[in-house]
């Protein structure tokens, strides 16, 4: 997963930049917090970002807030790094819109496992995003085929959004998932179809 | 690389192979958190540079100034810019288990809207402190890359 880092200290960051190409990311690393609300609202954003709260210009619990107000079906999942301690930094990081909190210096497995779960709650994210787009594809199909629709007496052809005159199946095909298959009903059959085959077969057998 | 090299003054090679591990007998005076420099041992990768080797001058390259930022906001009473040093090489210091420097860097963070004869000690425990693991990194470097 492509994941960014916002580190202004040299040391932290490299070692931080080590460590996730070890278990598999690739790393965006930015040096401050002004690149890092950059990289957070591009196109093709990272998905998972690990923020220093500290840092000159822009700090993390700003740039947390800024992405929030963003929105967005799929917003980047968030992890503090800091040194500050106690739940008072804690609750305000959070409120902020972070994710998760990590304090320094922090264990190597704990934040393996940290991100981990930011991986899964990012892929649970666009999973989730992609079911509702394709939902809200099925909805509107189902929206074009409710209300009142305009129907010739005689001919029975649907007036359509156009202002043009299509046959019922074709109106239907057009506006669902529908297929048809042709044949003929017992009715019609009694009614139109029998007296049809007995002309036709009186034409090509004359009375003996 | 050829861009690195660009910016740099020097160059030395090291070894891509194993690095001595920490407890190979690390080259410390108490300085440096043995500790500390084994986990980052442990996150070294088979034909990578050695990552304590580049630590170290990472942070041999920028301690130094903080360490004069934070003089010369002590000078000018600027608070702000102190903390603000003094909190960075706090977290440089601590990620490379440079631990008297970190307690002293964390002590400057809470201390610099004290008394300027307190923040003067404690600039002056700091370079003291500095010195001292400036020495056990040196050394550690020059037992890595020899």
């Amino acid at each position: 997963m492509r994941v960014l880092i916002a580190e202004d200290d040299t040391v932290s960051r490299r070692i931080l930049e080590t460590l996730l190409r070890n278990w598999g990311h690739e790393v965006i690393t930015t040096l401050d917090g002004e690149e890092a609300w950059q990289a957070l609202h591009e196109l093709n954003a990272p998905a998972l970002a690990i923020l220093d709260v500290m840092m000159p210009g822009v700090d993390g619990l700003e740039i947390c807030r800024r992405v929030r107000e963003l929105g967005g079906a799929t917003p980047p999942y968030i992890i503090l790094l800091t040194a500050k301690h106690g739940a008072r930094a804690i609750v305000d990081g959070m409120e902020a819109g972070a994710d998760d909190y990590l304090t320094k210096p922090y264990d190597r497995d704990e934040l393996r496992v940290r991100v981990q779960v930011g991986v899964r709650i990012v892929e649970l994210q666009t999973r989730l995003a992609g079911r509702v787009k394709e939902l809200e594809g099925a909805l509107e199909h189902v929206r074009q085929l409710q209300g009142i629709l305009p129907i010739c007496c005689y001919c029975k052809k649907i007036r359509g959004d156009q202002d043009y005159w299509q046959t019922v199946e074709s109106y239907i095909a057009d506006h669902s998932e529908a297929e048809f298959s042709h044949g003929i009903c017992p009715n019609c059959y009694e009614t139109t179809v029998k007296d049809q085959l007995a002309s036709f077969r009186a034409l090509v057998q004359p009375p003996v | 690389m050829a861009a690195d090299l660009l910016r740099m003054d020097d160059y030395l090679a090291q070894s891509l192979t194993r690095p001595p591990r920490a407890n190979d007998t690390v080259a410390t005076t108490g300085a440096i958190d043995p500790a500390v420099i084994v986990s980052l041992d442990e996150a070294w990768e088979e034909g990578e540079p050695d990552l304590v080797v580049e630590l170290i001058d990472l942070y041999l390259g920028d301690a130094p100034q903080w360490v004069e930022s934070m003089r010369a906001a002590a000078a000018g009473v600027d608070a702000r810019v102190l903390k603000r040093a003094a909190h960075t090489l706090k977290g440089s210091s601590g990620s490379l288990g440079v631990r008297q420097v970190a307690e002293t860097c964390r002590m400057l963070e809470l201390s610099c809207s004290e008394s300027a004869a307190r923040v003067e000690e404690l600039l002056q425990q700091l370079n003291r402190e500095f010195a001292t693991a400036r020495a056990a990194l040196a050394a550690e470097r020059l037992r890595r890359v020899a």
